[in-house]
């Protein structure tokens, strides 16, 4: 289904889409009054730009270096080239230790590889242990927002999904109550985890540690009472040094939530003592994206979600419009590179408004690589009857003064005397859902030389 | 060819010609904000709560007060042995310190920007400690604080800590329709006591 049709799904709850708009952009404006108080903040997005860029033209060496010292310190270092390889290893490792239980922690590369049904098959129960996602875990979704991943849910929706899961007394959605029950809920299962999976936000190449970022304490509570703890990140988050966790931890979270950084950032370099550590490295389709000069920036990408939150399309659309694990204008770059044909709508889902190049921490040309994917699609994919035809008009019209000038003159006044069912007929999309503005009597160009007369 | 060594010449081929490393200069970042007065205040931005003692015992008998109804107790400080009401040795499993109510220890680093608090390994009798606390209480000399993360990682450079962490605030969440809730799954409180 392209994007366009999907959001038109979520689109018929008015109300609620009005209410996502609004929840997003709160979001949003916590982002810049957080960022705002930060002196040199360009700086520090210029070099989390740069760190960046550095690390991945040297991503080899680095990912070389990382492992060396992972080993060092104890950890058992697995490689894998797609979501399939990921998902056996995972297994095997888990196969390895008798786990049956497992409790996870946020990692969108586990969504991507769809890591929980195939351990699921296998009878290994698997829980999502960020509140978020066992909210949307319950109500058998995919997450819609990599930061938040259940923003798509009203609270009385999470309460009528509680009471039929964990038994919950009904409570107008009291999130206080909720949030405890779900906190009793999942107590009992990091007690009786056998294994815990994270993700990781930053692997620093020369000490071999990786650093997780949660709200919650899921993560540690996770890790530090399992006996194994699997962490599984892909190629692109490495970084050079310790030291550069400096930039990175000043930027994540004021542009995720606008906190000033995240309630634990937790450094895992050995395990410990007893347990067993394992870090899954995988490639899915990065290397080849990273092959792509215009499009190899998106890599950078740090996972703060402000992309989404700032997006006029995302936050009227919702995250399911995407049909992918990252949704949003980031989301909407990196699927291309994976199925050009699945995903060709996503880089039309967007105002090109730059926004979210504006806001992202690390200084991805977002909406520039959405104009460029739109030049591949329109090559490479069949295009809409009517799309073709009105383009290759336009561009019949525009190539040619004279020829413009008078279509003007039939528009403007099409518009002014046409009744409305002709101008918004159905090959007319600008007129779903909007009306036309009145045509004016003379055109700019008319104007601004009667103007000049003027003077 | 295995995944590893596929990767890895996937990445030699398609990798960009080297660019430069840029350096961070944290001078960039001097904004003259008084650093104890910035710590206090993200620690309360962060849902903490911060006190200013001069002792130990002090430390102890205001913790005492805030909580009474707490019963198991364990802390690290100097001279506060009769504080605990459990030990920590190694044939506990971290599980064994599910109803652990008060959780004292002491900090060698704070971050004025952010009121995180730096807890490494060392400081910890167990990793699990300051997660499955109820209340996580930190000592912190005032000396310990430094201005942005990255003078905090100056300072770390030297240590070869095998786990730690920043705790800025209590656990929270905002996952039900951004509503903020202190206490998601580890501590439900936090307070950071200046010395
Ligand atoms: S592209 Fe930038 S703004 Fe979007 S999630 Fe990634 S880092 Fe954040």
């Amino acid at each position: 289904m392209s994007h366009s049709k999907a959001a038109s799904i979520f689109n018929k709850d008015e109300k609620k889409v009005n209410w996502h708009d609004k929840a997003l952009w709160f979001v949003r404006h916590k982002r810049d009054k957080s960022t705002h108080t930060v002196a040199g903040w360009e700086e520090l997005r210029n070099l989390g730009h740069g760190i960046k860029a550095h690390t991945l033209s040297n991503l080899d060496t680095y990912l070389i270096q990382f492992e060396e010292n992972a080993l060092k310190n104890g950890i058992q270092v697995h490689w894998a080239a797609d979501g399939d390889e990921h998902n056996r290893i995972v297994h095997s490792i888990l196969k390895e230790h008798h786990a049956k239980k497992v409790v996870k922690s946020k990692s969108m590369l586990t969504e991507e590889c769809h890591l929980n049904p195939f351990l699921e098959a296998d009878g290994i129960e698997v829980i999502d242990t960020d509140l978020g996602e066992r909210i949307v875990q319950l109500a058998k979704e995919p997450p819609s927002h990599i930061v938040l991943p259940a923003i798509h849910k009203t609270k009385e929706e999470v309460d009528e999904l509680f009471q039929e899961h964990l038994g919950t007394k009904p409570c107008d959605g009291d999130p206080q109550y909720l949030t405890g029950e779900a906190r009793k809920h999942l107590r009992e299962k990091f007690i009786q985890a056998d294994a815990a999976i994270t993700g990781v936000n930053f692997a620093i190449a020369d000490t071999g540690g990786i650093v997780v970022c949660t709200n919650e304490g899921n993560a540690d509570m996770g890790a530090h009472i399992a006996p194994v703890h699997i962490a599984c990140m892909g190629v692109e988050k490495l970084i050079p040094k310790q030291e550069h966790l400096g930039v990175f931890l000043r930027l994540l979270a004021r542009s995720a939530t606008g906190q000033h950084i995240t309630t634990y950032s937790s450094h895992f370099k050995k395990p410990r003592e007893g347990a067993k550590m394992h870090i899954v490295i995988v490639d899915n389709g990065r290397t080849e994206q990273l092959s792509r000069p215009d499009f190899r920036a998106s890599l950078h990408c740090i996972r703060c979600g402000a992309c989404m939150n700032t997006c006029p399309i995302y936050r009227r659309s919702g995250g399911h419009s995407y049909d992918a694990t990252i949704p949003g204008p980031i989301g909407s770059i990196l699927s291309p590179g994976k199925d050009l044909k699945k995903h060709s709508s996503l880089p039309f889902a967007s105002t090109l408004c730059g926004s979210c190049s504006d806001v992202c921490p690390v200084k991805i040309d977002i909406h520039a690589q959405l104009y460029k994917w739109r030049q591949i699609i329109t090559k490479e994919t069949p295009q809409p009857f009517v799309k073709k035809t009105s383009m290759k008009m336009m561009g019949n019209i525009f190539s040619k003064p004279m020829q413009f000038n008078k279509v003007g003159g039939i528009a403007r006044w099409s518009l002014r005397n046409l009744p409305k069912g002709v101008i918004n007929s159905k090959p007319n999309v600008w007129g779903k859902g909007r009306d036309l503005p009145i045509g004016p009597k003379e055109s700019f160009d008319t104007w601004y030389k009667n103007r000049k007369k003027d003077e | 060819m295995n995944s590893r060594e596929n990767i890895l010449s996937r990445i030699a081929a398609n990798k960009p010609d080297l660019l430069e490393l840029p350096k961070v200069n944290p001078d960039v970042f001097i904004d003259g904000k008084n650093i104890i007065d910035e710590f206090t205040k993200k620690v309360e931005i962060a849902g903490g709560n911060l006190f200013e003692v001069v002792s130990n015992e002090d430390l102890i008998s205001q913790v005492i007060t805030m909580f009474p109804e707490a019963k198991i107790n364990f802390s690290t400080l100097k001279g506060t042995e009769s504080f605990n009401t459990l030990s920590v040795d190694a044939n506990k499993a971290p599980q064994d310190f599910e109803d652990l109510d008060i959780l004292i220890l002491e900090s060698n680093l704070g971050v004025a920007e952010n009121g995180a608090v730096w807890l490494p390994d060392n400081n910890m009798p167990m990793r699990v400690l300051p997660f499955i606390a109820k209340h996580l209480v930190i000592a912190l000399k005032k000396e310990a604080i430094v201005t942005f993360m990255h003078q905090g990682y100056q300072k770390l450079a030297s240590e070869g800590t095998d786990f730690g962490v920043f705790i800025s605030g209590p656990s929270k969440t905002a996952d039900i329709e951004q509503s903020l809730v202190i206490g998601a799954h580890g501590a439900l409180s936090l307070s950071v006591f200046l010395m």
